[in-house]
């Protein structure tokens, strides 16, 4: 992904004033990329090289991190983040059921972001609500009991306009 | 008695004191816990917690409205439990925005306890049946969750006025020694899954001498169905704070961590709160009630990657390095974080050390088997009626914690199975269901404690599916630094997706066999070693399923997608009703010429919808394997 | 600890430094045990290929000769049924995932897979597995190395080569059945500041990353 130049200035900025809160130890690294990430929405490639010199590390080795762990995004993600659980419980009740109605709506795959940046979709490992499931996470709040049906309503409740389009599956 | 011994009694006397007068004070009015885990959050008790607190002012009615966290009770959410004096403590569940306003008008303001709301009273009474009725309360017994839902998580007072932190305060005033001494002789095991004695490992920890140690508590909960830490974490965060410092001062760490997923903003939200209201109170910090101990802790947030329940992945984490496990020996608790000795125990086994300090190994080893003392804490979850959390002596048997506990099996299906353990564990049959649970029983069957999540599954669920479903979570969860693990898990979770798929080959068993006993062999560390257990466990007590997935192309539960096919009985369809029609995300069911539904194959996407949607006194839509049926069916019609 | 030990390896009685690792004591004296990802300079090993198991008397499991040190008395077995069955399994998983173009490849007569097969009488085929070739496209960028990342095997000799010269430029990333050989951003070797050194094609011992037809200031330094 090619980041503009307005996005390059700005992750480095930001980058730059959120390190200083940290010793510079090479344990701090994990807490500086939430902290980034927290900030930008995603951990960019500027903000990588500026950790690493912060830190005394290569570049490569904060990438190996990011790249490692789930929480971490090297693209901006939508401005809604739809999180699928795809936990036991969840799954036994229809969890990909529910992730293949979020697919079709958005008409994006699970790490995409819709063309006009309003939602991405992720898939989480288990939010531990297994006596709701299947669940979703929308922006940290969690959706108890999800049908295909409440997939649309929520869309809906989004002011997203849904087509039924039939026989494109 | 020595002069630190006395300077920590008298700072924990002092705070008692103030902690009863909180509690005294909070008595004096009508007060409302309401659950706020996020079980309950998630079944909107938010949205009950603000209208309790709008009806209160509307109504003019003085109370304390307060967030607790979970009783185990998740099924009912939310949960809402009124002290008004004259009556006893009342829980109500399922409690919606109506039903709180009503609680307020009717039982706060005017005086009738809505007992039709009611699940149960908290203490025997005249009135109406107590939660000690109910036949999982014969059951159960409760040390790490006494507590739990009946406290305010965010505030250390509470926690103190029901005997929160005596332990440490008993721990200050022994030699480290002696408090590993009582550990040991507790025999209490780790209750991450493996039960590696705990005793044993802080014995090595206290006796390498080093510059620095460590203790770290494990709240990196990452199984797939489980949620027992997260529900402590957010329901007592006191309790597992308490226990790590009491682990510090045994081995004298002056350093620790929690290490919490960052999945669980909640918990991370109220340890943060918790080491904040700890050193205030000077129970964390330099000189800790005085007793000449000090002890700092940090919150460390996971950054999703399962493989860091391993310990030697969770030091590499907070290292600052990808959480890739390393070769032991050396184990932590000789050389761990930083090289220095680190003693890691999960959250629940850190749970029990303050009340063993405080009433005693002998009193722990009374409960439970003698070789696995104490009590289990599993989450209930999938077909079960009473889904939640319960805790129960270990040597409880199957049966009593899926029918006693958690009520049997919705709809009146058959049961099936039971997954213990996650990823790592495996699922029992019914014949195992009059066996006592422990750490050996349950390695013995093929499955493992793991940390204590329990799903349970019905005639509805494919063992085939499952087990694939779980090979697909350890093969994404993989560190991929060894080979078994990387590829060995890879070329199992591609059989088992072929088997799935209808295209399983009859050799393709015995080679999961013989991969899987490879890989338990091979790997580098724990998720590797256990990661075939999943598999082993199915094919030892569900083979017929592999093989009618394998030889006849059919999927005996009706789950696996590409196996099954809906399809409507033309004698059962109710002509003018839509309620199929109108279900379908995808426009696949059309009127035939009879106004008869049919569901056109091509666009299906298998969704179910129009299974729940098709009204129960038709039950038209049903689902068949192999899908050529739906063929047949067809052809017999015309 | 500068002593010695004297220990016993498939009946041979042997002496080696302390401290010493169960492998290289094997290796010094001319006893064969299957390996990829292990590197004499390193102090703590990797463990990560799961080639080099060997039996030791009185263990219940066969362990990685990689990760042991050496013991006084130590009886040491490097071949039995279980050790070439896990040592079997291993290399055909790493098989499995490895592009396999012997006739073609560069490193044909010198790779460490044909070596392993040779000796322990292994095929050098996919027979029972599913192949899982990744693939990844080739990176021709580098004026002086080829890197095809379908045929690696992660052992990590490439990683330390690169890290030893200064470079650092390439390293693990992602996890799992993704986790591969590359540079920062996953750019081209060519974008990614790399020198030119070869110092990571010499360390590959599978032809996954191999020198052109070019005079390189580092080669001889084969394993």
């Amino acid at each position: 992904m090619e980041l503009t130049d307005q996005e390059i200035t700005t992750s480095r900025e930001e980058t730059k004033k959120i390190l200083p809160q940290y010793p510079g130890r090479r344990g701090d690294l994990i807490p500086i990329l939430q902290k980034v990430q927290e900030k930008l929405g995603y951990v960019p490639a500027p903000a990588m090289e500026e950790v690493a010199a912060y830190l005394g590390i290569t570049p490569m080795d904060v990438y190996s991190v990011v790249t490692f762990y789930n929480q971490f995004r090297l693209s901006p993600p939508g401005k809604r983040q739809i999180n699928v659980c795809m936990g036991t419980a969840c799954h036994m009740r229809g969890g990909n059921i529910i992730l293949d109605s979020w697919k079709r709506r958005l008409k994006i795959d699970v790490g995409q972001v819709t063309p006009d940046r309003e939602f991405s979709l992720e898939r989480v490992a288990c939010v531990g609500c297994c006596t709701m499931a299947p669940v979703t996470v929308i922006d940290g709040e969690v959706h108890p009991k999800v049908t295909p049906t409440r997939v649309d309503g929520l869309l809906f409740s989004f002011g997203m306009k849904i087509e039924k389009e039939g026989g494109k599956h | 008695m020595s002069k630190e011994n006395q300077a920590v009694s008298a700072a924990y006397a002092g705070l008692q004191q103030k902690a009863a007068l909180v509690r005294q004070s909070r008595h004096e009015k009508p007060l409302l816990l309401v659950g706020t885990a996020t079980c309950g959050l998630a079944a909107g008790a938010a949205a009950v917690l603000k209208t309790i607190k709008e009806e209160l002012a509307r109504q003019k009615v003085e109370a304390t409205v307060l967030e607790a966290g979970c009783m185990g009770h998740c099924y009912a959410e939310p949960l809402v439990i009124v002290y008004k004096p004259g009556f006893p403590p009342i829980l109500y569940g399922y409690v919606t925005e109506g039903i709180a306003s009503r609680l307020v008008i009717d039982f706060l303001a005017g005086d009738d306890p809505c007992l039709e709301f009611a699940l149960g009273a908290l203490e025997e009474n005249e009135f109406l049946p107590a939660l000690s009725d109910f036949p999982r309360f014969g059951v159960e017994q409760k040390i790490i969750l006494e507590n739990c839902g009946l406290i305010d998580p965010e505030n250390i007072m509470d926690y103190i006025a029901h005997d929160g932190y005596a332990g440490l305060a008993r721990a200050l005033q022994l030699e480290p020694a002696a408090v590993v001494a009582e550990i040991k002789a507790s025999g209490l095991r780790g209750r991450g899954g493996a039960g590696f004695p705990t005793g044993r490992k802080w014995e090595t920890c206290l006796g390498t001498p080093a510059d620095e140690k460590y203790v770290i508590c494990n709240a990196d909960e990452g199984d797939p169905g489980a949620f027992m830490d997260r529900t402590i974490m957010e329901s007592n965060p006191h309790l597992v704070l308490e226990g790590l410092i009491i682990a510090a001062r045994a081995v004298g760490a002056d350093r620790g961590y929690v290490y919490v997923r960052a999945e669980y903003p909640l918990a991370v939200k109220r340890l943060a709160l918790a080491v904040e209201q700890a050193r205030q109170c000077g129970l964390l910090g330099e000189n800790i009630l005085g007793g000449g101990f000090g002890f700092e802790v940090e919150v460390f947030q996971g950054s999703g990657a399962f493989v860091c329940g391993e310990e030697t992945a969770l030091i590499a984490s907070i290292e600052g390095e990808p959480g890739i496990p390393r070769h032991r020996p050396p184990f932590p608790a000789a050389a761990g974080l930083y090289g220095r000795p680190t003693v890691i125990d999960n959250v629940k086994t850190l749970s029990f050390i303050p009340s063993i300090i405080n009433r005693g190994a002998d009193w722990f080893k009374s409960t439970g088997t003698p070789g696995s003392p104490g009590t289990a804490v599993f989450a209930l979850a999938g077909k079960l009626v009473n889904t939640g959390l319960t805790e129960v002596p270990m040597g409880t048997t199957l049966n009593q914690v899926v029918y006693d506990v958690g009520s049997g099996i919705p709809k009146g299906k058959k049961f099936k199975a039971v997954q213990i353990g996650g990823p790592s564990g495996g699922c029992l049959p019914e014949s195992a269901l009059d066996m006592p649970i422990d750490f050996d029983s349950l390695s013995g069957a093929g499955a493992m404690m793991g940390s204590g999540g329990m799903v349970v599954l019905d005639e509805d669920d494919c063992m085939v599916e499952i087990a694939r479903f779980f090979l697909d979570f350890t093969q994404k969860e993989s560190c991929g630094k060894c080979t078994m693990c990387r590829l060995g898990t890879r070329q199992m979770l591609d059989i088992l997706e072929d088997i799935t798929r209808g295209r399983g080959r009859p050799e393709d068993i015995d080679l999961l066999l013989s991969l899987a006993e490879d890989i338990k062999a091979g790997s580098l560390c724990g998720l590797g070693k256990t990661a075939p257990n999943p598999v082993l466990s199915t094919i030892r007590y569900f083979r017929d399923e592999y093989e009618a997935h394998i030889n006849e192309k059919r999927c005996p539960s009706l789950m696996c997608q590409e196996l099954i096919a809906f399809y409507i009985l033309p004698e059962k369809c109710e002509r003018s009703c839509d309620a199929c029609v109108g279900s379908c995300p995808v426009e696949a069911i059309y009127n035939n010429a009879d106004r008869i539904k049919v569901i056109d194959q091509q666009k299906c996407v298998k969704c179910n919808s129009c299974v729940d949607a098709c009204p129960p006194q038709y039950r038209a839509v049903i689902k068949l394997s192999p899908p050529e049926l739906v063929a047949e069916r067809e052809k017999e019609n015309k | 600890m500068s002593g010695e030990v004297t220990l016993t390896i498939d009946g041979r009685e042997i002496t080696v430094r302390e401290g010493e690792k169960l492998l290289w004591a094997a290796l010094d004296n001319g006893i064969y045990i299957p390996h990829l990802c292990a590197d004499r300079k390193e102090e703590k090993p990797d463990a990560a290929c799961r080639l080099c198991f060997v039996e030791i008397e009185g263990r219940p499991q066969p362990v990685t000769a990689c990760s042991e040190p050496v013991a006084a008395g130590m009886v040491v077995n490097t071949r039995s049924e279980r050790v070439d069955r896990l040592a079997g399994t291993a290399f055909e998983l790493l098989l499995s995932s490895h592009r396999l173009d012997c006739g073609k490849c560069a490193a044909n007569r010198s790779c460490a897979l044909q070596k392993i097969a040779r000796e322990r009488k292994f095929k050098l085929k996919v027979t029972r597995l599913r192949t899982l070739d990744r693939n990844l496209p080739v990176d021709d960028s580098s004026p002086v190395v080829t890197y095809d990342p379908n045929k690696c095997v992660l052992c990590g000799h490439c990683v330390r080569a690169c890290r030893r010269q200064g470079g650092g430029v390439l390293g693990f990333a992602g996890r799992g059945f993704e986790r591969r050989v590359t540079t920062f951003g996953g750019a081209s070797l060519a974008a990614a500041g790399c020198s030119g050194c070869g110092a990571c094609a010499a360390a590959c011992p599978v032809g996954a990353l191999t020198a052109k037809n070019v005079r390189l200031p580092n080669a001889g330094a084969k394993r």
